[in-house]
C-alpha cells in the first residue's frame, strides 16, 4: 500500500521522541539531589543518636561533669543546626528543578492542544524547539555565551539546561588544560551513579595522574608515583584493568620520548583529549542526555524528508526556484543547507507530484497552466496570447503550450 | 502525558509541605530546651537525657519515612516518565550522518540567528567559534585550520544583517505602523528584479496604501480620505495601468460606491482583514528570494521536517534491526514520509513503470502522446525500436522522446 504523500496529521504522542531529555535531565537532577538529602540525613543519624545515648550512659553513671554534657548537648545542636541548613539549601535546589520541571510538562502538555501540523500553534511549538534544539548544540558544541544570549533573548531559560552544561563545560576545559582535580571531584561527588557506568573514567584519571608524576623522570617523583598506584590504581584493580595495570608499570623505565608503543600512546599529549571526551560520555550517560546533540538527529530526519532529486540536480528545476514566484524557495536548494544536505539520501516518492493541469513547453519545461499564465501576466512585455518561461525567460504563443501527462 | 502531570504534581506537592524540615527543627528544638533544663539544673542531666532518647530517635524515625515517601514519589514519577517514553528510545548515532560537519551546520546556524533577526546573538555565535578555532589551532598547528577560516568568510555577515536589518525595518513599519512607504521604496528600488520574476509585489503594496488613504485613520470614510485616495492614485498608479489596468480600474470603480462601499462588489478589496499580514508575508518571501533565500529558515524547516519524519525513521530502523534486513539503495530512504503539503517544495517525477524517482543520470522523457516515463523505462521498453505507451494505444520510436524538466 502507498503511504499518502503528505499528511497534517500530528501525533503529540510520538512526536515527544526529541524531547525526552526535556523531562528526564531534570528528572536525574532531582534524584540525585534526593540522594544527597539522604545522605546527609544518614551522617547525622548516625552520628547524633550515639552521641546523645553516650551523654546520658555518662550521664548516669556520672562521669561526665555538667559542662561536658552541655559541651556534648552544644555539639549535637549545632549538627543538627548544619543539617537543616544543608536541607535546607538542598530543597531550594530541589523546587527550582520542580518549577522547571513543571513549566517543561507544560510546554509539552501545548502540543497536545495542537490539533493539526497546518495550525498557526505548531509553527510556534517548533519555533521553541528549533531555538531549544540551537541552544543545546551550542552549549555541547563549546559555545556558552550564545547559547545563553539565545536562551535569553527568546525566554526559554527553563527549557534548556545552561547550568548543566556550563558546569560539564568547565570540567572539560580543566581537562583540556591537563588538569584532573575538577573531573576527579565530580568523579567523587557521583561516587554511587558511576558505580553502574561502564566507562572507567575514575580509573583512566588516576592513571593520568600516575603518567604525570611518571613524565616528570625525577626519582622522587617515580617513588610517588608507585604510591599513588598503590593506592587509586590497583584498589579498583579489576579483570579488565589488569593490562593496563601492567603497562602503567612497565611505563616506569621509559621517558617521553620513547618511540615504544603502548607507551608512547600513554604519554601523548592526546590521552587529554580522550579523557575529556570520556568525561563528557560519562557525564552525558549519568544524566540520561543523548550523545550527539538532537539538532543533528533532528536535521539529517529532515533534510532527507525534505530532500528531492532535483535539490543537487545540474538543470534548473521548474518548479520552485528563486526565478520563479509564488513558490518559495525550498530550503535545501538553499544556499544554507545546500552542501549540508549533500550526503544525505533523498527522500522516498511512490507517487509523482505535480500541478493538475501540468503543460509542457516547447524547450521542455513543465509548469501547471493556471501559474504559468497568472505568472506571464505579472510579467511584463508580454503580450496577449503569449506566455513567458520564468525560469529561462523564453517567450511563446499560447497555442504552443502542449498538454503533458504525468501519472 | 497526563499521568506525567499529575506524578508530578504530587511530588511538588509533597515538597511543599516541607515536612523534613520541620521535623529536623523540632529535633533541635528538643536537644536546645534539653540543654536548656541541664544548665538551670546540673541534677537533672541524667533525667533529662534518658528522656530525649525516644523522642530524637522517633523524630529521625519519621524523617525517614518522609524520605521513603519521596523516594516512592520520584519513583513513580520516574515510571510515568518511562511509559510515556516506552518504545520511544533516543535516537541512535545511526541516524547522524552529520556529526562530520560541524562547519556547515554552525554555517547554518549562524545564518538562521541572522536571518531571524538575532543579530547579537549571531555576533556572539561567531566569534565564540573563531574563538574556539584560534585555540585549537594554537594546539595542532596550522595544517588543519585551513578550512575552518573560510568558514567564517562563507557567512557574509555584514552584508546579510544589513540586508536583514533593512528587511526588520520594513516589516516593523509595515506591521507596527502600517506604513507602507518603506516597503513601496523597496520594491521600487528593485522594480527590475521584481519584475522578472513575474512578481506584482510593488502593485500589491500601492493597492493597500491606496485602501489604507481611502479609510484614514477613524475609517468614517469622509470626503477627506477619499480625496487623499484619489490624489495617491493619480499620482501613482499611471505607471500600472498598462499591466493592472483592469486591477485599478476596480478600484476606481469602487469610488462610486461611497459611502455604502460594503455592499459593492468590491467590498472584499476593502474589507479584507488579512490583507496587511498577507501583504507582509509576501514581501518578506519576495525579499527573502532576491537574495536567493527561501522565506522560512531553511533550518527551521528541515529541523521541524526532521520531528515529523522521525517517529516514522525510528520505527523503520527497529523492524530493520529486528528482521536482519539492509536498506540497499543508498541514496534514497527507504521509507515515504508524509510531510504537511507546505513542506513540498518541488514537483516530484516517479516513473509509473520503474517506480523510480527520476534523476539527471534518469530523466523523464515525453512520448509524443504526452505521457512521461523516466529514461531506463523507456530504453528498456523500446530496446530501441518503435514501440507501444504503456498508457495509451500511440506508437513511437525513442528518439520521438522529448526530455521535460520539471
Amino acid at each position: 500500500m502507498a503511504a499518502e504523500l503528505t499528511s497534517t496529521k500530528l501525533n503529540p504522542e510520538s512526536h515527544l521522541i526529541l524531547d525526552q531529555p526535556l523531562l528526564r535531565l531534570p528528572h536525574e537532577l532531582a534524584r540525585r539531589n534526593f540522594k544527597t538529602v539522604q545522605r546527609v540525613i544518614e551522617r547525622e543519624k548516625e552520628n547524633v543518636i550515639p552521641a546523645l545515648k553516650e551523654a546520658a550512659n555518662a550521664s548516669l553513671s556520672n562521669t561526665h561533669t555538667p559542662d561536658q554534657t552541655l559541651a556534648a548537648l552544644d555539639a549535637m545542636i549545632s549538627r543538627m543546626q548544619g543539617l537543616k541548613r544543608k536541607m535546607e539549601s538542598l530543597q531550594e535546589e530541589e523546587r527550582r528543578i520542580h518549577n522547571q520541571s513543571r513549566k517543561r510538562i507544560h510546554h509539552l502538555e501545548e502540543l497536545h492542544k495542537i490539533p493539526s501540523l497546518a495550525d498557526v500553534k505548531y509553527d510556534q511549538w517548533s519555533r521553541v524547539r528549533l531555538d531549544r534544539l540551537l541552544v543545546d548544540h551550542m552549549l555541547r558544541s563549546g559555545y556558552p555565551e550564545s547559547a545563553k544570549q539565545l536562551a535569553q533573548e527568546r525566554e526559554i531559560e527553563d527549557l534548556v539546561d545552561l547550568g548543566v552544561f556550563t558546569q560539564c563545560q568547565r570540567v572539560v576545559e580543566s581537562l583540556r588544560r591537563g588538569d584532573t582535580k575538577e573531573a576527579l571531584q565530580w568523579c567523587g561527588e557521583n561516587k554511587a551513579a558511576l558505580k553502574k557506568s561502564q566507562h572507567n573514567l575514575e580509573f583512566e584519571l588516576r592513571l593520568q595522574q600516575y603518567i604525570e608524576l611518571v613524565r616528570t623522570q625525577d626519582q622522587s617523583k617515580k617513588f610517588e608515583a608507585i604510591l599513588h598506584a598503590r593506592k587509586y590504581l590497583t584498589p579498583t584493580h579489576e579483570l579488565q584493568n589488569n593490562s593496563e595495570i601492567m603497562r602503567a608499570a612497565g611505563l616506569l623505565v621509559f621517558s617521553q620520548n620513547t618511540h615504544a608503543e603502548p607507551y608512547k600512546s600513554l604519554f601523548s599529549q592526546d590521552r587529554w583529549r580522550v579523557l575529556s571526551e570520556l568525561f563528557v560520555k560519562t557525564h552525558h550517560e549519568l544524566l540520561s542526555l543523548p550523545s550527539q546533540p538532537l539538532l543533528h538527529i533532528a536535521l539529517s530526519a529532515g533534510l532527507s524528508a525534505l530532500k528531492t532529486p532535483l535539490c543537487h540536480s545540474a538543470y534548473t528545476s521548474s518548479s520552485s526556484n528563486s526565478q520563479s514566484t509564488s513558490t518559495s524557495v525550498c530550503p535545501i536548494c538553499s544556499t544554507e543547507l545546500n552542501d549540508l544536505a549533500r550526503k544525505v539520501p533523498y527522500a522516498h516518492h511512490s507517487k509523482s507530484y505535480v500541478e493538475g493541469d501540468a503543460i509542457v513547453l516547447p524547450n521542455g519545461r513543465v509548469y501547471g497552466k493556471s501559474r504559468l499564465m497568472e505568472i506571464s501576466k505579472n510579467l511584463g512585455a508580454v503580450q496577449t496570447g503569449q506566455v513567458k518561461d520564468p525560469t529561462t525567460g523564453e517567450v511563446y504563443d499560447e497555442d504552443d503550450m502542449q498538454k503533458v501527462y504525468i501519472l | 502525558m497526563d499521568l506525567v502531570h499529575k506524578e508530578h504534581e504530587r511530588l511538588s506537592k509533597k515538597l511543599k509541605g516541607a515536612q523534613s524540615l520541620k521535623n529536623v527543627q523540632s529535633t533541635i528544638d528538643m536537644l536546645q530546651s534539653a540543654r536548656d533544663t541541664i544548665a538551670a539544673d546540673p541534677n537533672q542531666a541524667a533525667v533529662t537525657l534518658a528522656k530525649l532518647q525516644n523522642p530524637v530517635k522517633a523524630s529521625f524515625e519519621s524523617l525517614n519515612d518522609n524520605l521513603k515517601e519521596t523516594h516512592s514519589g520520584l519513583n513513580k514519577y520516574t515510571k510515568s516518565l518511562d511509559k510515556l517514553f516506552k518504545d520511544r528510545p533516543l535516537p541512535s548515532t545511526e541516524l547522524d550522518a552529520l556529526s562530520k560537519q560541524e562547519n556547515l551546520i554552525n554555517r547554518a546556524i549562524a545564518m538562521h540567528l541572522l536571518r531571524e533577526g538575532q543579530f547579537s546573538v549571531a555576533a556572539t555565535f561567531l566569534s565564540e567559534i573563531s574563538e574556539q578555532k584560534a585555540m585549537s589551532d594554537s594546539d595542532s598547528g596550522p595544517s588543519t585550520s585551513d578550512n575552518t577560516t573560510n568558514l567564517l568568510d562563507e557567512v557574509p555577515s555584514d552584508e546579510i544583517r544589513r540586508q536583514f536589518s533593512s528587511m526588520y525595518y520594513i516589516l516593523h513599519e509595515l506591521k507596527e505602523k502600517k506604513n507602507l512607504l518603506p516597503a513601496i521604496q523597496w520594491s521600487r528600488e528593485n522594480r527590475e528584479a521584481l519584475e522578472s520574476r513575474g512578481s506584482n509585489l510593488e502593485f500589491e503594496l500601492c493597492r493597500l496604501q491606496f485602501v489604507w488613504l481611502f479609510h484614514g485613520e477613524s475609517d468614517d470614510q469622509s470626503i477627506r480620505n477619499w480625496k487623499a485616495a484619489i490624489d495617491y492614485a493619480r499620482v501613482e498608479f499611471h505607471t500600472f495601468i498598462p499591466r493592472y489596468l483592469r486591477e485599478v480600474q476596480q478600484l476606481m470603480g469602487a469610488m462610486a460606491f461611497t459611502p455604502n462601499l460594503r455592499g459593492s462588489p468590491y467590498a472584499n478589496i476593502f474589507n479584507n482583514a488579512s490583507s496587511w499580514d498577507d501583504v507582509a508575508q509576501f514581501f518578506t518571501r519576495e525579499f527573502c528570494s532576491l537574495l536567493g533565500l527561501s522565506a522560512d529558515s531553511p533550518l527551521y524547516v528541515a529541523a521541524t521536517a526532521g520531528a515529523i519524519a522521525l517517529p516514522t525513521l525510528l520505527k523503520l530502523q527497529t523492524i530493520m534491526k529486528s528482521k536482519h534486513t539492509e536498506w540497499t539503495s543508498e541514496n534514497e530512504l527507504p521509507v515515504e514520509i508524509p510531510l504537511p503539503p507546505s513542506y513540498l517544495f518541488h514537483s516530484i517525477f516517479v516513473c509509473p513503470v520503474s517506480k523510480e524517482q527520476a534523476t539527471d543520470e534518469n530523466p523523464p522523457m515525453m512520448m509524443p502522446c504526452g505521457h512521461v516515463i523516466a529514461d531506463e523505462s523507456l530504453r528498456r521498453l523500446s530496446k530501441g525500436n518503435r514501440f507501444k505507451c504503456p498508457y495509451c494505444p500511440n506508437e513511437s520510436h525513442p528518439r520521438d522522446a522529448r526530455k521535460v524538466f520539471l
